[in-house]
């Protein structure tokens, strides 16, 4: 069976869901954002006359924030700068008109007047030396994160040889098929907001803090979602459009367009990685990594994606001796953001294919140098972390067998590479969840949207459903403003799950406790409490006999709608030895999820395309929630991260520009580029999710542009090196050769 | 083309189209117009396929297409798909083979299938050939890998 159960898929292929772009209201104004013209400048002025002068337009810039806030709103950052630019496409003002064509000729009317700066265009401008031995200038820092641990001077001083390798990797960009869209209104002292977001609570935090109205006042509503992959985890176009709102009294719709996605959506940027090991008897003794990531126009401090990915550059393996440094440097592009698993495809593509070269110039299998030393429950993470059940080995174990398998009958000349990759689920960030009864039905009520992936719509409803003994599906999920819902953190960090379902499971059991109570039974007793579906509605079933759930509510029950009981549940995040840290702050993991991907490459050595023509993911998954789901999660994960390792890049100029914002210059995987994938998964090494589930957003995407690294070096004897592997950069290694 | 359009029909219906801004595209006049927002607006430069419709049953992208040009012609959106013999085995086996993840491509998928399968007899239909024809239709969530198989699925089936 596949696919059933998933109950929004026939109302979306009736065209009845809505989604952000999709929000509309009677009276309703389009907004359009007014961008810089350039990267980094002086405001001389900004004049909104020329807008202001056209029919109905509204137009709002950093003068008219304060009035149009309640009085006393403290907010945190200004919406629209009022001195300097930082990046090119930043909003210096915003306009709303009764139809779209028209604000946009508004925006484009508005006058920006601004005396040019200095750009900081690339990283590689601001580190003349980089790979060198200093490290990067630091005049532009947004954080630095250092750790060490052991005798790393006597495993280099005593090494049989040193590999010392330099990977670059490319901006990449999440491109949600949907670009971000939402509807805002201003009513009394309501500010609403209904958009396309993967944290509603999130969202309401941002607005919060960014337009200092406190969050009773804010209301989040989500929308049906068309993609986020972690590029609608934050507010981005609400503020504009509530003050919008609030400015025209009219409902607000504001959506990007695709170069303005491009340019706006908060993506990926480009890094430099350098990875040092010393090998001694067939094994690395020590390893030194860093890290420079071009973090765009993100203010410092708030970045969370160095401290996070940095640990994941010293790869899944046992090192007595490791150093690892960090650097995030502000640059004039967007303020950077999380993309499915933020940056550890990038951290994993560089050390996954170092762990490959040095295989092979030792001369041994790289599936069984990893299986040497990677690690296994109980082991210690470089930073000092213990590792929980860990099926990394498991997988890699079953990609050696695959290896044989398609050596044995793919054509020759065709690479083959493995890699391994791990992540770890969610942040520790909690959540609630509540479940109604009524006479007829159970129902989930929360507060987060399925974005697509089915971690809400199924991932949270199975294990209520397998608690209370009823068929996939019968349990329904209702999707809540942030004024009516229970809170939760958010569908971001593979969490979902873990978190809001163990949640939801944790309301099943008090839901369970509570029937019991009131059919006269508890302890094991309770425990056997299923609900069954009848023609006159749902009944307890008490093994001996059965109570119609009609006759359990009490009439202040049935007049509310039903019984409702809550759940929650708040993880422990992970804890580093924090004596390793010299500077800065890494992040722990929490679950250590492990996977092994093999893909099998042609390429054409004179032109240098790549072709996949077949690929296996093997995942450690805890246990499997929901196998349709898991797998087709898998599936486009995988599909991501070709895009990954072969086609996509956002190009910047060294003034700031990014010169391919469309889908003609920007390419994604089609049809054509993604072969058949074979899925599997590991069981046995259980998470914290409920009973054993483990986070599997993410965790697809890691390994594949290292296991496609290491295909194309198994077919050419030279490394690429660098993200996306297009036909130039591999035609280019080549000559190398 | 003809200077004043006289009608064009949306699932069956006239549609009178007096007023229609010369460079109004078919796209817009679906979604804001009459309401019909099932077609999706995703990169708006026939990038990505999400705006896929039928004009007299053939795959067109709708944001590329003036609606003044269609005077006379029959278009199809995923909200008349139910109603097309093609459309209704597209409909089914996407739902059944799980194609369905986010969905915001769904509908321009599964306009375009119904477009080459309505025009494609049996016989004619290997899978890889409408795989081929599917190419400029993007998915982000599936990896195309349950679309591929619903696109088996309903290359088998429908009529």
């Amino acid at each position: 069976m596949s696919g059933a159960g998933r109950a929004d898929a026939p109302v979306k292929l009736r065209g009845a869901a809505v989604y952000g772009t999709d929000l509309s209201a009677e009276g309703m104004y389009w907004g359009a954002l007014v961008p810089s013209p350039i990267a980094h400048g002086r405001i001389r002025s900004i004049d909104l006359a020329p807008a202001r002068a056209l029919p109905g337009v509204v137009a709002i810039g950093a003068d008219e924030v304060a009035g149009l806030l309640p009085k006393g709103a403290a907010a945190e950052t200004p919406i629209f700068p009022k001195e300097e630019v930082v990046y090119r496409g930043q909003p210096v003002a915003a306009v709303a008109a009764p139809t779209r064509a028209l604000a946009r000729e508004a925006a484009r009317k508005v006058r920006v007047d601004l005396e040019p700066l200095e750009i900081w265009g690339s990283i590689d401008t601001l580190l003349p030396e980089w790979p060198g031995a200093d490290p990067p200038r630091i005049g532009a820092l947004n954080a630095h994160v250092h750790a060490r641990h052991g005798d790393l001077e006597g495993a280099f001083r005593s090494a049989d040889f040193v590999l010392a390798e330099t990977y670059r990797t490319s901006g990449v960009h999440q491109v949600p098929i949907e670009p971000h869209a939402c509807l805002a209104r201003v009513d009394g002292e309501l500010w609403t907001v209904e958009t396309s977001t993967q944290t509603p609570f999130g969202c309401r935090e941002d607005l919060a803090s960014i337009l200092g109205i406190p969050e009773p006042q804010l209301v989040v509503r989500g929308s049906w979602v068309g993609g986020a992959f972690g590029s609608k985890g934050s507010a981005l176009l609400e503020p504009y459009a509530l003050l919008l709102a609030k400015a025209s009294g009219r409902p607000v719709k504001l959506q990007l367009s695709y170069p303005e996605e491009f340019r706006l959506g908060r993506s990926t940027l480009p890094s430099v990685i350098r990875i040092e090991s010393a090998v001694r008897d067939r094994r690395v003794v020590g390893r030194r990594v860093r890290l420079v990531l071009d973090t765009g126009a993100s203010l410092p401090g708030r970045d969370f994606t160095l401290g996070y990915s940095a640990g994941f550059l010293l790869g899944p393996y046992s090192i007595p001796a490791v150093e690892v440094e960090g650097y995030a440097l502000r640059t004039h592009k967007p303020p950077f953001g999380p993309h499915r698993a933020p940056f550890v495809p990038q951290c994993t593509f560089a050390v996954e294919s170092h762990t490959d070269h040095l295989a092979h110039r030792l001369g041994i299998d790289p599936v069984e140098f990893r299986r040497a030393s990677v690690w296994t429950e109980g082991a210690t993470t470089g930073l000092g972390q213990t590792v929980g059940p860990f099926g990394l080995d498991a997988a890699l174990a079953r990609a050696a067998e695959i290896v044989r398998e398609w050596r044995a009958t793919g054509p020759p000349g065709h690479g083959i590479g493995v890699a391994g990759g791990f992540w770890s689920t969610g942040t520790g960030a909690g959540g609630e969840a509540r479940l109604r009864l009524t006479p007829t039905e159970l129902e989930i009520e929360q507060g987060e949207r399925e974005i697509g992936s089915g971690s809400v719509i199924r991932g949270i409803a199975v294990g209520v459903e397998q608690r209370l003994g009823l068929d996939a599906g019968a349990v329904r999920v209702a999707y809540l403003d942030t004024a009516t819902a229970p809170f939760d953190s958010g569908v971001f960090g593979s969490r979902t799950v873990g978190a809001l379902g163990q949640a939801a499971e944790k309301a099943a059991d008090a839901l369970r406790t509570e029937l019991g109570r009131r059919c006269g039974v508890s302890g094991a007793a309770a425990e056997q409490i299923r609900l069954r579906p009848s023609p006159e509605g749902l009944v307890v079933d008490l093994g001996d006999r059965r109570r119609a759930v009609r006759e359990l509510l009490t009439p202040e029950e049935l007049a509310r709608g039903g019984l409702r009981v809550e759940g929650r549940h708040y993880g422990r995040s992970g804890t580093i030895d924090e004596r390793r840290v010299l500077e800065g702050s890494f992040h722990p993991f929490n679950d250590f999820v492990g996977a092994a991907h093999v893909a099998e490459v042609a390429v054409d050595p004179e032109i240098g395309s790549v072709e996949v023509v077949r690929y296996a993911a093997i995942h450690d998954a805890g246990r499997v929630v929901d196998p349709t789901t898991a797998r087709a999660g898998i599936e486009g994960g995988v599909a991501m991260g070709i895009g990954t390792a072969l086609l996509e890049e956002t190009q910047w100029g060294a003034d700031g520009r990014l010169e391919n914002p469309s889908l003609l210059d920007y390419r994604l995987p089609t049809l054509a580029e993604v072969p058949p994938i074979q899925v599997e998964f590991i069981e046995g090494y259980p998470g914290a999710g409920p009973r054993g589930a483990k986070g599997l957003g993410e965790p697809p995407i890691v390994p594949v542009p290292a296991a496609i690294a290491n295909a194309i070096f198994d077919a050419l004897g030279v490394p690429v090196g660098e993200l996306p592997m297009t036909s130039e950069r591999v035609a280019r290694a080549l000559k190398r050769l | 083309m003809s200077a004043v359009p006289a009608a064009l029909k949306v699932n069956h219906r006239p549609v009178d189209l007096e007023g229609v801004p010369a460079d109004e595209r078919l796209l817009d006049t679906l979604r804001w117009r009459l309401e019909l927002r099932g077609t999706k607006e995703g990169c708006r430069s026939g990038g990505c396929g999400a705006c896929t419709v039928l004009v007299d049953g053939r795959p067109t992208l709708s944001c590329l297409t003036l609606t003044r040009e269609l005077d006379g012609r029959e278009v199809t959106t995923i909200e008349g798909a139910p109603d097309h013999p093609a459309g209704r085995a597209v409909l089914e086996a996407f739902e059944s083979e799980g194609a369905v993840q986010c969905g915001y491509c769904t509908p321009g998928f599964v306009m375009a299938l119904t477009g080459f399968l309505g025009r494609t007899p049996r016989g004619h239909r290997s899978t890889e050939r409408l795989l081929r024809e599917l190419q400029g239709n993007l998915c982000r969530c599936t990896g195309y890998a349950a679309i591929a198989r619903a696109v088996d699925r309903a290359g088998r089936e429908a009529p």
